[in-house]
């Protein structure tokens, strides 16, 4: 064969002679670099690439919000236009939910989760190089209508004959996150499709699709990880409270995902093949968009919620160095919530008229799903009483989770009742409730994950202060900004309303969150730039800096590319801890890794199949808009998708041998711990 | 490769490969995506229950439009090719090869005269003026049973790069067998659907007097 000589052990692999796949293609195992990284089916690699992409589309989104509140700062105000308004909330929404939430999360997922269960990879790594990379694709489709926009306004398209032919003039998305037909759908009679809103829909549509391609092949391979890729004596019950609450979310998405893909292709059939979905005046109905929306909606909300409720149950028990009080319960809890995820949807739909037993339903489902949450939080609280807390960067954010995630709670179950709901649907207090479940709970949680584990990534310490600060800012500048629109929402503040008038008494207050708001935005850029200094410049740490309790923190600052050298062996929960402090020792499995441990090779083809999504992303919107031709951008996308994806199959997973250290005969010992 | 093959059949925690696992996986979630297309038709049925208007404006029933015996064959077709496809599995895991290759082809060629059937029902359907512009029926109708349409076509091409596949040789052994059976998997949950939008879609209509939704064509009449 070929590649025999991929068989004999390197110490690194650079030094690998080239290998041609069974296609005779070069395989681009030995790059180093650009290539290395776009070709790596490394999950630590591909996590890094999900968070550094997830912090960029944080900044983007946040400069979002930060138009937002400028024009909210005054009564009256024109920073910008109502047209222009609607695009930005619209975007806001859109890229903090999917390309900044969900994405830090799986950065998490895909980082963490094979050092948790002791694998050495995830159990497809070319498909999560596929889902890195369509993710990225469809992220860029949906931020490239802002180009349009912007060619729009600067009068760029005026000479082109199609450019008349849009009467409609939002080129980036403009509908509400949650695109209610019929303003994102159609109406008129036998296929007319005239349409409320402009191509920005085309965009959010194709892009949302491609966005839940990636979420549903991540969560596969992530569900298969966790279930099949255990190391020895690692249990179901023995698993680390995040890597169970990322198997929960991942069934979350595959079961929810599909709601919103079906309601996505049926929105676009109507927009650009003239079907009859949600158009009202062919008998379709547009309160079936919205089932459909919520039935993946409400999920979406513990897709969110649930990785960061992982992370707080790794850091408390840390930092308190004790076990976490109540682990079944907690993880049951998890479950109950996931569960329970799917038969709440319709309290977003109070107002719709659903009637009474349904709405009653519906208020004791959601009134239900408080019980887990609580659980969970009095047992977070169980886990740091009597601890001996450490203060420290993860500590302080992870806290600020637990208090303003029960804030958000709280006016949560206010929605529940469904008399006080139609009440304060569609005003600023719907706001403040999710934007304290949303911001103050996940965005507090996962930077409490970044500063967490950003030693293991990096081998580098965050500095301490800077994070301090940091995190004081984004605390306070977020009860600012949002304590007040609790307020403003029961003065009667319509949300997605451009601008208010003088003499309503809105005034002070949403001065205060726009100050609040900037406050926000210095300290996550303090955040973000800690850790941004901290990947390159940051003060090198031990191994196990924070006295961890995981089997990730058994390994090496930064992890090595074969993660294990030799598989362990797991006797109890909190394995690592146990073994630096109790008797029960992780053993190591005699699994031939002395004579090298196989890697898989790296691929083109992932990222190759992924780009046909980029040619249909483009090409779908410009087909609904009328553009000749541009029905063969999608065929070819396609193609392009086709083509990788058999190409992928044909040049098989391939591998090499790669030598590790000499087995000690135990995972290095704990080094300094820091208190 | 067999080399690298090896390092993937490392035991799993469970027992089971991670192939058939995945593709278990993924039959889970398209089960939750065809369901949200049989609601969609099934819904709009129970609120549009007289049929469609064709282009002429006459009220056209759903019953004038459907063939049942052409429908009733396609299904027949797809079950056999399911029979034949376990049959291919088989084979596969006894390391039968040329039973292998010509029980895959005849679940090709059926797979192909179910999508003929298919373009036929379409092309019929739209001359008897049902579009998909028409009506919300024409619309639910022909986006459900076309996505089905498109799965089985997935299918097929992907029995066709299998059969191919199978020449070079390099098809073979406990991975290859688990190939194939993956294929199997998804091949026998496109089938089990269309038994479900079989009875969904076409065998309700003819339940009771008028039809389920009440206000069909008279059994009579038919």
């Amino acid at each position: 064969m070929s590649h025999d000589s991929h068989h004999a052990p390197v110490a690194c692999k650079t030094e690998l002679a080239p290998e041609r796949s069974d296609l005779g293609l070069y395989r681009p195992d030995r790059a180093t670099g650009l290539i290395d990284w776009l070709t790596t089916v490394d999950h630590k690699k591909i996590g890094i690439m999900y968070g550094a992409f997830a912090m960029l589309y944080f900044l983007i989104g946040g400069v979002e919000a930060l138009a937002i509140r400028t024009q909210l700062a005054r009564p009256d105000n024109d920073f910008v236009t109502a047209r222009m308004y609607n695009q930005l909330f619209t975007m806001h929404g859109t890229t903090m939910i999917f390309l900044g939430v969900m994405p830090l999360s799986a950065a998490f997922f895909n980082f963490l989760v094979p050092l948790q269960v002791g694998a050495r990879d995830v159990a497809f790594p070319r498909l999560n190089a596929f889902s890195l990379w369509t993710f990225v694709f469809g992220a860029f489709v949906l931020n490239a209508s802002w180009l349009f926009e912007f060619g729009h306004l600067a009068g760029w398209f005026d000479s082109f004959a199609w450019h008349k032919a849009l009467v409609y003039t939002d080129f980036a998305p403009a509908n509400g996150w949650f695109s209610y037909a019929p303003l994102s759908g159609t109406f008129g009679a036998n296929g007319q499709a005239l349409r409320f809103t402009g191509v920005g829909t085309d965009f959010w549509i194709i892009g949302i699709q491609v966005l839940g391609i990636a979420s549903l092949a991540a969560s596969f391979n992530f569900i298969c990880t966790i279930i099949n890729m255990r190391a020895k004596g690692m249990t179901m019950m023995r698993l680390p409270v995040f890597t169970w609450m990322t198997l929960v979310t991942s069934v979350l998405i595959i079961l929810a995902f599909p709601a919103i893909t079906v309601a996505l292709i049926e929105l676009m059939f109507d927009r650009a093949f003239g079907a009859n979905f949600f158009n009202p005046s062919a008998g379709g109905q547009p309160v079936l968009w919205q089932h459909l929306f919520w039935i993946f909606g409400h999920p979406e909300v513990y897709i969110l919620v649930l990785p960061a409720m992982g992370i707080v149950s790794e850091v408390l028990p840390t930092f308190s160095g004790k076990s976490l009080f109540g682990y079944p319960i907690i993880v049951f809890s998890g479950a109950v919530i996931g569960f329970l995820g799917f038969a709440v949807w319709s309290h977003h739909m109070f107002t719709t008229g659903l009637g009474p037993v349904p709405t009653a339903a519906f208020s004791l489902l959601t009134m239900a799903i408080a019980v887990p949450t609580g659980v969970k939080i009095f047992n977070w609280l169980g886990t740091i009483w009597g601890g001996r807390i450490r203060f420290t960067p993860p500590m302080v954010l992870a806290l600020g989770f637990i208090w303003m995630f029960m804030c958000g709670g709280f006016s949560g179950v206010m929605h529940s009742s469904a008399p006080a709901d139609s009440q304060q649907q569609d005003s600023y207090f719907v706001i403040a409730h999710f934007h304290y479940v949303l911001l103050g709970g996940v965005l507090l949680g996962l930077m409490a994950g970044l500063y967490f584990w950003f030693p293991k990534i990096f081998g580098r310490m965050p500095n301490a202060p800077v994070a301090y600060l940091g995190s004081a800012l984004v605390i306070l500048g977020f009860n600012l900004a949002f304590g007040p629109m609790h307020y403003l929402g029961l003065a009667g503040q319509p949300r997605r309303t451009h601008t208010y008038h003088a003499g309503n008494g809105w005034e002070t207050w949403n001065y205060v969150a726009t100050i609040g708001a900037y406050i926000l935005g210095i300290g996550v850029v303090i955040v973000f730039g800690n850790l941004v200094w901290t990947a390159f410049r940051g003060k090198k740490c031990g191994n196990d800096p924070w006295d961890g309790r995981t089997l990730e923190w058994s390994l090496p600052s930064p992890v090595p590319e074969y993660n294990f050298a030799q598989a362990p062996v797991v006797a109890t929960r909190d394995a690592f801890f146990e073994h630096k402090h109790g008797a029960k020792k992780i053993g190591l499995e005699n699994d031939g890794g002395e004579a090298g441990v196989h890697m898989p090779s790296q691929s083109w083809m992932p990222m190759l199949a992924s780009a046909g999504f980029l040619f249909i992303g483009f090409g779908m919107p410009m087909m609904a808009m009328g553009i000749p031709h541009a029905g063969w951008l999608v065929i070819s996308g396609l193609g392009v998708l086709f083509l990788g994806i058999w190409l992928w199959a044909l040049e098989g997973p391939g591998g090499y041998m790669l030598k590790t250290p000499a087995p000690s005969g135990a995972p290095a010992p704990a080094e300094t711990v820091a208190h | 490769m067999s080399d690298h093959a090896a390092a993937h059949e490392a035991p799993t925690s469970t027992g089971i490969d991670h192939k058939k696992l995945i593709m278990w996986l993924f039959l889970a979630s398209d089960c939750m995506f065809f369901g949200t297309l049989i609601s969609t038709h099934l819904l709009y049925r129970k609120l549009f229950p007289a049929g469609f208007t064709d282009a002429e404006g006459h009220q056209r029933f759903i019953q004038d439009l459907f063939s049942i015996e052409l429908t009733s064959f396609s299904t027949f077709i797809l079950l056999m090719s399911s029979f034949l496809m376990a049959l291919a599995v088989s084979a596969m895991h006894k390391g039968q090869l040329k039973s292998f290759r010509r029980n895959v082809l005849g679940v090709i060629i059926f797979g192909l005269i179910f999508l003929g059937c298919q373009v036929f029902e379409f092309t019929h359907f739209y001359h008897k003026g049902l579009t998909i512009q028409n009506s919300v029926l024409g619309s639910t109708f022909y986006v459900l049973t076309g996505t089905h349409g498109t799965h089985v076509a997935i299918g097929v091409l992907w029995l066709i790069l299998l059969y191919f596949y199978s020449f070079t040789g390099k098809l073979g052994g406990h991975m290859g067998a688990l190939d194939v059976e993956v294929a199997g998997l998804y091949w026998h949950f496109v089938d089990i659907v269309w038994i479900i939008i079989f009875t969904a879609v076409y065998l309700v209509e003819y339940l009771g007097p008028y039809g389920i939704w009440g206000s069909g064509l008279p059994a009579v009449v038919k």
